[in-house]
């Protein structure tokens, strides 16, 4: 196979197909590029949002608008708040949704062949930054052209000419790397679609004598026992990026497959920094030198880099004497769900927005798949929603809202509503909390705030939990305290403050008189008359009663 | 709704996680992944593995149109009766 370096893909040729399904020659992929360069070029256009699932339009699109040295962004998804967000930086969208200019309309006189500036910057991926705020990562071609050096000099005679079969997109930088750019500069053939599904994965690998995968761990951890894992052995290569893979999900690739899958540790700021291929630790990629940072984190000089750039990432890491590391966990609050990144802070600022929000803190929850949990502390418009509407128009209310701010799988899906966030001495509430309110089950028993004596008379003040877990089924659409929730407190609180017998007999003149709702402040009141053998109680709001009765209690040998 | 259209959306509920939600709130006609539902591609890889383990039935994988039995609770409740009678 022969490497055409990623500044001469205008001018050199490969003769085989360079991208399938159906098939993109390379001859016709330049000469796309260089009508689509002169299009562009005609439009005025100097800065371009692409957004193109099929990686052959998509390497048109790049190559043309780096020959015509219009800059690129590409964005993460196509949410209105991203949209919005990114559309002053750039003169024109191209991309598979409606209302976007799409590849074959801005065709134009074609511009003549020639290098690209390796140079320039002319390329911008977006990612999530830890304030909040979307970052944008500026990309020199160079630092592309030298990763794709890297990784043809370690594995391209092992894949020679396999076919890459990917299942993660080509927006971001692993799958722009090793889906797209890489096969281009080496001529190795690429399908066009990302492939989400296993059995496809394994439908693709059939068809072709010899094939690599290009993975995430959402895919590779998820591999059933469906699939025809004798066949698929031959795979040369299983890559995996975006997130660390658990160890079982790789032994398990490596029973079935005989092979360890090979790991990628990078950033869309710093590219490739290290690779696995079993076990714990990373092996930085040749020409990174890595430190650990004051803070523990993991810093870098890349040739993935700017020269003579440092950066530092927000990866705790240990650095072995050989050079090779072990990471940590994250220093900073963006999470990983299932590979994508997803800042927890501008997502709160997004639910804080909200009319009835008035505090949200967010947390993962690493269920059968990893989602987002959301404390809410709604305000008083919240709270009307939640006590004449219900739990479910009040969470599906807000998952809406963010649906402009985020992808779908950023979404909570797990609410935990309270009356106000738990704070430390300092006033913080650390993520560790977070993590373990969200973990809990919902509360089966009223908060409370204070218990007076009078005369053998208990009175306990007490909050009712907005998230009591009673609610959901009684009412769906207008929660209520049930009744016998009621008498189950007073039989359940009353032994903490009075000697009462244990058993219980039966019930006298119960009398339900208002409704005891989410949110509300309430008094309850008992007293024991050992004579008859009988606790009363009421609960009052204010100073209406909401409920009373007699509860008769027998000793416990009766 | 059949015995096993119920017991397919409790365990789209359970296995994914979708609180203040029941079976009735699934619809047996309802498109479960993009919209419709909102789930998404992750959700379909664990819906399918939890289908198999619990009724113990397995997807083709050279079949071209297994994730048509995902399409909703109607084609999946079809697909799980069609695997257990073969």
């Amino acid at each position: 196979m022969t490497w055409i370096c990623l500044d001469r893909l205008l001018l050199d040729e490969h003769a085989a197909p360079l991208f399938l399904a159906p098939a993109l020659n390379h001859a016709t992929l330049r000469e796309r590029a260089l009508r689509l360069a002169g299009g562009l070029r005609a439009r005025g256009v100097q800065r371009l949002a692409l957004h193109l699932e099929d990686a052959g339009e998509m390497a048109v699109a790049l190559l043309g608008a780096w020959r015509a040295g219009v800059a690129v962004l590409l964005p993460a998804d196509l949410q209105a708040a991203s949209r919005a967000r990114l559309s002053p930086r750039v003169d024109l969208w191209l991309s598979d949704q409606p209302g976007d200019a799409q590849l074959a309309e801005l065709f134009g006189e074609p511009l003549p062949a020639a290098a690209l500036e390796l140079d320039a910057t002319l390329l911008t991926l977006c990612t999530s930054g830890s304030s909040g705020e979307p970052k944008l990562i500026d990309k020199q071609l160079r630092q592309l052209a030298n990763e794709l050096d890297t990784l043809e000099a370690l594995w391209g005679s092992a894949l020679d000419d396999a076919c890459v079969i990917g299942s993660v997109a080509t927006q971001h930088i692993y799958g722009l790397l090793f889906r797209l750019l890489w096969p281009l500069c080496a001529g190795r053939p690429a399908l066009r679609r990302a492939l989400p599904f296993p059995e496809d994965i394994q439908l693709a690998s059939r068809e072709h004598a010899a094939f690599c995968w290009v993975g995430s761990p959402a895919l590779l951890k998820r591999m059933g026992d469906n699939l025809d894992w004798p066949a698929l052995r031959a795979v040369r290569k299983v890559f995996s990026s975006g997130g660390a893979l658990p160890a079982d999900a790789a032994q398990a690739l490596q029973q079935r497959l005989g092979q360890w899958p090979t790991e990628i540790y990078g950033s869309s700021e710093t590219g490739g920094i290290a690779w696995r291929q079993g076990g714990s630790l990373w092996q930085p990629f040749a020409g990174v030198e890595i430190e650990q940072a004051a803070d523990g984190a993991l810093a870098l000089r890349s040739p993935c880099l700017p020269p003579n750039h440092r950066e530092q990432t927000a990866d705790a890491v240990r650095i072995d004497a050989d050079g090779r590391f072990e990471l940590l966990g994250r220093l900073d609050r963006i999470v990983k769900l299932e590979e994508k990144r997803v800042s927890l802070p501008m997502l709160e600022q997004a639910l804080a927005a909200h009319p009835w929000v008035a505090e949200a803190r967010l947390g993962v929850i690493e269920d059968n798949r990893a989602y987002l949990g959301a404390l809410l502390v709604p305000s008083s418009e919240g709270l009307h929603v939640l006590r004449n509407q219900g739990r479910r128009v009040l969470t599906e209310g807000l998952r809406q809202h963010l649906k402009g701010h985020c992808e779908p799988l950023a979404l909570p899906r797990r609410w935990r509503l309270l009356h106000e966030l738990p704070g430390n001495a300092q006033g913080k509430l650390g993520q560790a909390e977070v993590d373990t309110l969200l973990a809990a089950p919902r509360p089966d028993k009223p908060q409370i705030l204070d218990a007076r004596e009078q005369d053998g008379e208990w009175q306990l003040h007490l909050r009712i939990p907005l998230d009591l877990r009673y609610f959901s089924g009684h009412f769906p659409s207008t929660p209520v305290l049930p009744g016998v929730v009621q008498i189950d407190w007073v039989l359940h609180l009353a032994p903490g403050y009075l000697t009462i017998p244990p058993r219980f007999v039966g019930m006298e003149v119960l009398k339900f008189q208002q409704l005891l709702r989410p949110g509300d402040l309430a008094s309850l009141t008992f007293r024991f008359d050992p004579a008859r053998n009988k606790l009363y109680f009421s609960y009052q709001i204010g100073d209406s009663a909401a409920s009373s009765g007699r509860i008769v209690l027998g000793a416990a040998d009766a | 709704m059949s015995d096993l259209q119920h017991e397919i959306k409790q365990l789209i509920i359970d296995a994914l996680g979708l609180e203040d939600m029941g079976p009735d709130d699934i619809g047996s006609d309802q498109t479960l992944f993009g919209e419709g539902l909102g789930l998404d591609s992750v959700d379909a890889l664990e819906l399918g593995l939890a289908i198999q383990k619990r009724f113990g039935v397995k997807i083709d994988a050279d079949s071209k149109d297994t994730r048509k039995h995902f399409a909703n609770v109607n084609s999946l409740a079809a697909f799980v009766s069609a695997q257990r009678a073969a």
